[in-house]
């Protein structure tokens, strides 16, 4: 199958840092690939080179065939590429509802239009918000916080939804609840990439993982196949794995 | 952050008729003042009014722009006088009057905006508050040093009379009216603003940048048009000064009527759309009210601004509206809310 988004050699230096050597990754439609790798290995570079936060200073990303390179944030979220932040974050003065309303009118028809939740209402049914749809989204206790997140990406009707450290912050009840909303996504026509480092919560989602280590991808493949890489038991050796 | 005070946020999904609720006032308020002629007051006291009228209409825009899109100009008095001296040479050159040099005017303020907005709101709201303070200063180097065609430092006469169906509108009391009716639109086209879509898209900016343009809100391109906006505003204030004072000069557009802008729509609070009324008013009375020199006010309006910031960050209006709320009203919506918080803080603790 077609890659639904491609790197291809992506480097990014600040200054003389260099976050991201020539990164190759191709994410295949329909499956949910997990990018792990330890602090500071260039997970969050990644994500916010494609994400339009910085430009690259090498390489390119493309989205079903376009060329997406150094495009800006709310053009790539209109592409149809959605985004949580590791920060759970919601419009806090507004109501949980009228969160997922704005989060809904600023796509462009057609990026996903097979997504299952055509009004807000559903999309809080899906992620289990419905008793709190009138409450300011600043009082929400943190994991109804992350779930509204999730919400709020989903409403831009996203082909492809990149998670930066989804379950950061919530309790093991919390994390179980979401990693069964995350599986879901492919069965409505979402692709799922979770950049995390937190190797029990990957290894419950993703079937397929690539490793980064100081900005450099050193595995790529089969869960079970890339956790028995020495070189990546190296990399995390004596971390949570 | 105090959105209690904030009905227009708080009810802007579906129902026209809350939202509708903090408009009622204003429009009684302005109905009250354009009835103020009949108690025959004197010419100064009139003079003022339409001072702070003028005002008012620019803080109109400028509260779309702070109150809703969370960004400060220092140079506002800069858009008032690119619609101002407009005003004045088309009238000067072209002999075109009033009513046509209203729509003429808000359209050069606000392509002004854009040239200024463009490079400094792509960046961040620090530029743009520097950008727009040095760019009220250049505007007054550059009236000053424009020799004939801007009058230079002694500025412009605009002559011509302004009439309304045949009428002269010249009469200090017609005119004291006409810019009544000009605030009243003003707080319309204002309030419409803040309740339609794009006012709530303008507040998801003003909450989290972030956050909105992960959700596809261009927000480079909506602080911009927000700008424009308010320049709008800004533009047609302008004709109204100028008419209104028939001779305009640099320094009437310099920095400080342009911190005085944002003084008034701090002090009287720029999420509310009674607030830039309140703001006008207090700011353009205070010191007759209370007797002041130009210095002693310039003090007291330092006082005040220091006063508010710390203590009705919201401004003076959403002030008195929370601590009437607190003396007189029993609230069981604040005891939910306080519950609810409770709940959370606990959920919170258990973690």
């Amino acid at each position: 199958m077609s890659p639904i988004l491609e790197i291809r050699g992506l480097s990014k230096q600040f200054g003389g840092v260099t976050a991201l050597v020539g990164v190759d990754l191709a994410i295949t439609e329909g499956e949910i690939l997990g990018v792990v790798g330890p602090n500071g290995s260039g997970k969050t570079t990644l994500f916010n080179v494609v994400t339009g936060v910085h430009k690259p200073s090498a390489g390119g990303v493309s989205f079903r065939g376009r060329d997406i390179t150094g495009l800006a944030p709310h053009a790539i979220s209109r592409a149809g590429i959605g985004y949580t932040f590791q920060q759970a974050m919601a419009f806090a003065g507004l109501s949980v509802l009228e969160n997922v309303q704005i989060a809904g009118e600023h796509v462009r028809a057609g990026a996903n239009a097979n997504t299952p939740w055509p009004r807000p209402q559903a999309l809080l049914d899906f992620v289990g918000l419905t008793t709190l749809a009138g409450e300011k989204a600043g009082v929400l206790p943190f994991g109804s916080l992350r779930l509204l997140g999730l919400a709020l990406a989903l409403a831009t009707q996203p082909a492809l939804l990149l998670l930066d450290e989804p379950a950061a912050g919530l309790n093991d009840r919390e994390t179980t609840a979401l990693v069964g909303l995350v599986r879901q996504l492919p069965g409505h026509g979402i692709t799922v990439c979770v950049i995390d480092h937190d190797m029990k919560l990957m290894q419950m989602l993703c079937r397929r993982l690539a490793v980064l280590d100081f900005g450099s991808k050193i595995a790529d493949g089969p869960t079970e196949v890339v956790l028995a890489d020495p070189k990546v038991l190296e990399v995390y050796l004596g971390g949570d794995l | 952050m105090n959105n209690g005070a904030e009905p227009q946020g708080r009810h802007s999904t579906n129902s026209a008729v809350p939202a509708l609720r903090s408009l009622l006032p204003v429009l009684v308020v302005l109905t009250l003042i354009a009835l103020v002629p009949l108690l025959s007051p004197s010419n100064r006291f009139l003079s003022l009014a339409i001072s702070a009228g003028i005002n008012v209409i620019a803080l109109y825009g400028l509260s779309v722009l702070f109150g809703q899109t969370g960004i400060l100009s220092m140079g506002h008095a800069a858009l008032v006088g690119v619609g101002a001296y407009t005003a004045a040479i088309l009238a000067r050159d072209f002999g075109i009057g009033f009513w046509l040099a209203l729509p003429a005017a808000a359209l050069t303020s606000a392509v002004f905006a854009m040239i200024v907005g463009i490079p400094s709101l792509r960046v961040g709201g620090h530029h743009f508050v520097i950008m727009t303070f040095a760019f009220g200063q250049l505007l007054a180097i550059v009236l000053t040093n424009g020799g004939d065609y801007t009058g230079a430092a002694t500025g412009l006469d605009i002559v011509g009379p302004v009439t309304l169906f045949g009428a002269d509108m010249g009469d200090l009391t017609r005119y004291y009216l006409m810019v009544v009716a000009f605030v009243a639109i003003a707080a319309v086209a204002s309030w419409a603003i803040i309740n339609s879509p794009y006012g709530r898209t303008l507040r998801a900016i003003r909450e989290n940048e972030k956050l909105a343009a992960s959700l596809g809100i261009n927000v480079g391109g909506h602080k911009i048009g927000a700008f424009v906006v308010s320049g709008i505003f800004a533009g047609i204030s302008g004709v109204l000064l100028a008419n209104f004072l028939g001779h305009i000069s640099p320094t009437q557009f310099a920095s400080f009527p342009s911190i005085y802008l944002a003084l008034m729509v701090m002090i009287g609070g720029a999420r509310l759309i009674a607030g830039p009324l309140a703001g006008g008013i207090l700011v353009a009375f205070l010191p007759e009210v209370l007797n002041l020199d130009p210095v002693q006010s310039r003090i007291v309006y330092g006082v005040c601004l220091i006063a508010v910031i710390l203590l009705l960050p919201e401004g003076l209006i959403a002030g008195i509206v929370a601590a009437v709320r607190k003396v007189f009203v029993a609230k069981p919506n604040e005891r939910q809310e306080l519950e609810h918080s409770a709940v959370s803080k606990a959920s919170e603790a258990r973690r």
